[in-house]
């Protein structure tokens, strides 16, 4: 079960490797370990996540961050485009900014 | 990840807003899973509603059961959702055979449910809206997902193709769907249907193939009003926010 984190700042390395695990949990070691992940991979296209894994995703983000982050507020500003374009860069870059 | 028990099955489901006074219930379609309404319109309802999502059983991550597609089925399940969340009463939605359950769930328990909005639900007498042919192949898999599904912006690759394809080939083949689904084919000629009274909001799609199917609703419910919006039968995913801000406007009024 993922725990709210502390306090401490994380710098983008180490919510590239956070994010990482979590798209491990979701989607399957199997799968990863073909996949080059980088923070230009895209969820749709890259890595192949379909909606329903992207919520499961969320909720890992959601429940390790808590009330730090509005990560559904943030996804919701979103349209379909770019939701379909969404990145890991622009996620880290997000986390990054908000803590 | 959310999954609870419900009549000793598991239900994978999501809550938005827990300590609103009021509740929204949000019912998928065939086929779906509860990310139609997950990343747009449950946090425009979340602003005002405790918004309750959950995933229909062989759906999305809640488990896989054999039997028990048929209407009846499907409202008795969630009946029993309302009850482990302690729901007395909440307004309901639903999309495409979404929409079905939601009509259904307003004859069945006219006292449970506040408001009702249907949106794109399909005359289940079309077996093309019913999404259930004959024969599934791999390639009715590959024209569904480009026509019916909520995926249709997105080319599926090759894991997201298989995954789909296991869980169509569980559901035509080992699963009562195709038949409990078909018994439902007169559903919407049950005279119940003239004797709704709840307020409902009929939202479809300007060009969708299931428009008439609206428009024969709005004229058998009294209490219904017809809204149209730009799109086809997908408008939940063409047009988020503005289904989310009327399904807001309805809710609240």
């Amino acid at each position: 079960m993922d725990t709210v984190a502390s306090t401490t700042k994380m710098n983008r390395d180490e919510i590239f490797e956070l994010m990482k695990k979590f798209i491990t949990e979701v989607i399957g070691e199997e799968f990863v370990e073909e996949m080059d992940i980088t923070p230009e991979s895209s969820f749709t296209k890259d890595l192949e996540m379909d909606s329903i894994e992207i919520v499961s995703f969320s909720e890992k983000i959601k429940a390790h961050f808590g009330n730090q982050i509005d990560f559904t507020g943030w996804l919701s500003s979103m349209d379909l485009d770019q939701l379909i374009n969404l990145n890991l860069g622009m996620i880290i870059n997000y986390i990054h900014e908000c803590r | 990840m959310p999954v609870i028990k419900v009549n000793n099955r598991e239900v994978h489901i999501q809550e938005l807003n827990k300590g609103a006074a009021e509740t929204v219930l949000l019912i998928h379609g065939m086929f779906s899973n509860l990310s139609v309404y997950y990343f747009n319109i449950a946090p425009i309802l979340a602003k005002h509603f405790h918004v309750v999502m959950y995933d229909l059983k062989s759906h999305g991550m809640s488990e896989r059961t054999l039997h028990g597609y048929d209407l009846n089925s499907m409202t008795d399940d969630l009946h029993a959702l309302m009850q482990v969340l302690n729901l007395e009463t909440a307004h309901l939605a639903g999309y495409s055979f979404g929409g079905l359950i939601a009509l259904k769930m307003t004859l069945r328990f006219p006292d449970k449910i506040k408001k009702l909005i249907v949106i794109e639900a399909p005359d289940p007498k079309d077996e093309k809206a019913r999404g259930i042919i004959d024969d599934y192949s791999r390639e009715f898999l590959e024209h569904y997902v480009e026509n019916f599904t909520d995926t249709t912006k997105v080319k599926m690759g090759k894991r997201q193709m298989e995954r789909n394809h296991r869980m169509y080939e569980y559901l035509f083949y080992q699963t009562s769907i195709k038949t409990d689904m078909a018994a439902e084919k007169d559903f919407l000629n049950d005279p119940q249907i003239l004797l709704i009274n709840t307020d409902t909001l009929l939202l479809y799609g300007m060009d969708s193939n299931c428009l008439e199917t609206g428009k024969w609703l709005n004229e058998k419910i009294k209490s219904s009003e017809l809204l149209l919006v730009p799109g086809n039968h997908n408008i939940p995913i063409q047009e988020p926010a503005l289904i989310g801000d009327m399904m807001n406007m309805f809710f609240m009024n």
